[in-house]
């Protein structure tokens, strides 16, 4: 028994657009901000300017991401740069080895 | 006997293992070594604006080195100043008309801007000529009408309330001190950053503070002594993915942290969780030991800090059988009085010593106790905590009311429990409650006006005496 963990993926373009797009309606839906996901622009400051996202919804976009795309980030994801856009995070996403969407890049056996 | 703090700040300069620790924010890092020019500078840039010796200034406090700059060199001066967070609600003014001047403290942003240039200064245009006292610090309560009490305390009783802090949680010079909670409070700039200024410890100023911030100034700054808040301890859990056993101490306040949440925290923290006990009045007041279990941890107030007294009294009320009690407070360190925004005096500290708390509390067995609600009843309006002794402090003041009673029903408006007031008026005074309403739209916000006024010809008491306050209870819907 062991845990494989699938190679990492470039970062496509494609890629990083379609997650950038999932965090944009994560966003959305969830953060009490009235704006539509394609209003969201992903290089706007998540926390203290741009869409100033307060400490708890902070808290909340790091758990919904870990779902949305079946990852964990480890703690050293978890830094202010990681966090600087929805870009920069979809940057840490699609590195992440855990896989950037709900395909089998974890797999037991 | 109480060394002053020009005196510590030099020796910390001076001395050999403390004068390589720093002081540091997201922006700047400065050398203990070099804070004495640097307090020389200040104090030349407050001379040059107008707000030298004899000026009073409010200063809005952020957790940036600049903040903590300006509050060392304002005590280092003796000077008397009000410290205010940045973002106190629009309907507070934050600066009462006794302080000359205001000082706000620009965004750490760029290094190119020397820190002691990171803020501005203005005349107050209200300042009402009021000679500025000597060595003391104003700090507001947070009033639950919008209208708040300045508390005072002297310098010297700061440095004493700090000094206990040093002595219970161990700051030492090797001690790294990292403050999240608001320099602007009791809570952050006495219970935290002054004891570790004393101690001559390495200070990390975290503002804005959320996990992701808080993981980084932890892997840069490596602090042993943290100080947080309830809301943030919860936080916290969801980011660390591991064990901390890096901390000396972790301390919380307030009562609100959850049994749950106290043990989860304190597991992750290696059993380094304490709760303080404490006020902006009296400052770290009570604080259990790391050696005491969990269980104790999370529920008891703890051993009072060095000279303080803490005691129990009945509370008057004929149908109480329980145990519970006002919680009294004496501290050798604590406030002075209460000051108006004019700077006279609303109330001075009791001559005997004893502060009520506000708390109610129980004795535990084993002689400690455990604060079980707070003696002030208050209801959620809105959103906001209102509490119902503060209406009656406004609604007595009222032309023609003579007494007055506030208290909560059981109906749910459309802001929250129903409040309901009753009346007694002076003689010959004619109001009716429609007209004691409007009068109170004009002295508070709308979500604290009661929704029903009654005038009656006396108030319920108890055989005690004191107001029967379930007798009015049973009155309302």
């Amino acid at each position: 028994m062991g845990v494989y963990i699938e190679a990492q993926r470039g970062i496509g373009e494609e890629t990083m657009e379609g997650i950038i797009d999932r965090l944009r309606h994560l966003v959305a839906e969830n953060m009490n901000l009235s704006v539509k996901p394609e209003e969201i622009d992903p290089d706007a400051q998540l926390l203290d300017g741009g869409l100033k996202l307060d400490s708890l919804s902070l808290v909340k976009l790091i758990g919904l991401s870990e779902r949305e795309f079946g990852i964990e980030f480890g703690e050293d994801d978890l830094c202010m740069e990681s966090f600087a856009s929805l870009r920069a995070l979809a940057g840490v996403i699609a590195v992440h080895p855990g896989g950037q969407d709900s395909g089998s890049h974890i797999a037991t056996g | 006997m109480t060394a002053s703090i020009a005196s510590l700040i030099e020796q910390n300069a001076g001395s050999r293992g403390k004068s390589e620790n720093i002081l540091a924010d997201d922006v700047y890092t400065f050398r203990l070594g070099e804070l004495p020019p640097l307090l020389d500078e200040i104090d030349a840039v407050l001379l040059q604006s107008g707000a030298g010796a004899g000026a009073c200034p409010a200063m809005e406090c952020n957790n940036s080195v600049p903040s903590a700059l300006l509050t060392l060199a304002l005590m280092r001066a003796g000077r008397s100043f009000m410290l205010f967070p940045p973002s106190v609600a629009e309907d507070i003014k934050p600066v009462p008309r006794f302080c000359s001047h205001r000082i706000v403290i620009s965004s750490p942003q760029a290094v190119a801007v020397p820190a002691a240039n990171c803020f501005g200064i203005a005349a107050n245009p209200f300042y009402n000529g009021k000679p500025a006292a000597t060595e003391k610090l104003y700090l507001r309560t947070s009033g639950s009408m919008g209208v708040s009490k300045i508390v005072v305390h002297s310098h010297a009783r700061l440095l004493g309330n700090a000094r206990n802090v040093v002595g219970k949680y161990g700051f030492t010079a090797e001690s790294r001190v990292s403050i999240p909670v608001p320099l602007a409070h009791m809570y952050g700039f006495g219970a935290e950053f002054l004891p570790a200024v004393i101690a001559g410890a390495s200070i990390d100023l975290q503002d804005k503070t959320n996990v992701v911030r808080y993981l980084d100034h932890e892997r840069r700054f490596r602090p042993d002594i943290v100080f947080v808040t309830p809301s943030l301890c919860e936080m916290l859990l969801t980011a660390f993915r591991k064990p901390r056993t890096q901390y000396q101490a972790f301390v919380t306040s307030g009562q609100r942290i959850g049994e749950e949440l106290f043990r989860t925290f304190d597991r992750t923290v290696g059993g380094r969780l304490i709760n303080q006990y404490g006020s902006t009045e009296m400052g770290a007041t009570a604080a259990c030991d790391f050696g005491d279990a969990p269980e104790k941890r999370a529920a008891e107030i703890g051993r009072p800090m060095d000279g303080v007294e803490l005691r129990l009294e009945p509370r008057g009320d004929a149908t109480n059988t329980d145990v519970s009690g006002d919680l009294y407070c004496r501290h050798p360190w604590g406030f002075e009085g209460y000051l108006d925004e004019d700077g006279e005096w609303i109330a001075k500290a009791a001559a005997d010593g004893w502060y009520r708390t506000g708390d109610i509390a129980v004795k535990t067995p084993g002689g400690s106790m455990i604060v079980t609600s707070r003696a002030d009843a208050s209801v959620n309006r809105s959103g906001y905590l209102v509490m119902l002794s503060d209406i009656e402090r406004i609604v007595e003041r009222l032309d023609g009311v003579g007494e007055v009673a506030v208290v909560a029903g059981k109906k749910e408006t459309e802001r929250g429990q129903s409040i309901a007031a009753f009346c007694v008026l002076r003689s010959g005074a004619v109001l009716d409650g429609t007209q004691v309403r409007r009068r109170c739209a004009d002295l508070m916000p709308p979500y604290a006006i009661p929704d029903e006024v009654r005038i009656v010809t006396e108030l319920p008491l108890l055989a005690s005496g004191k107001l029967n306050r379930r007798a009015l209870e049973s009155l309302v819907a």
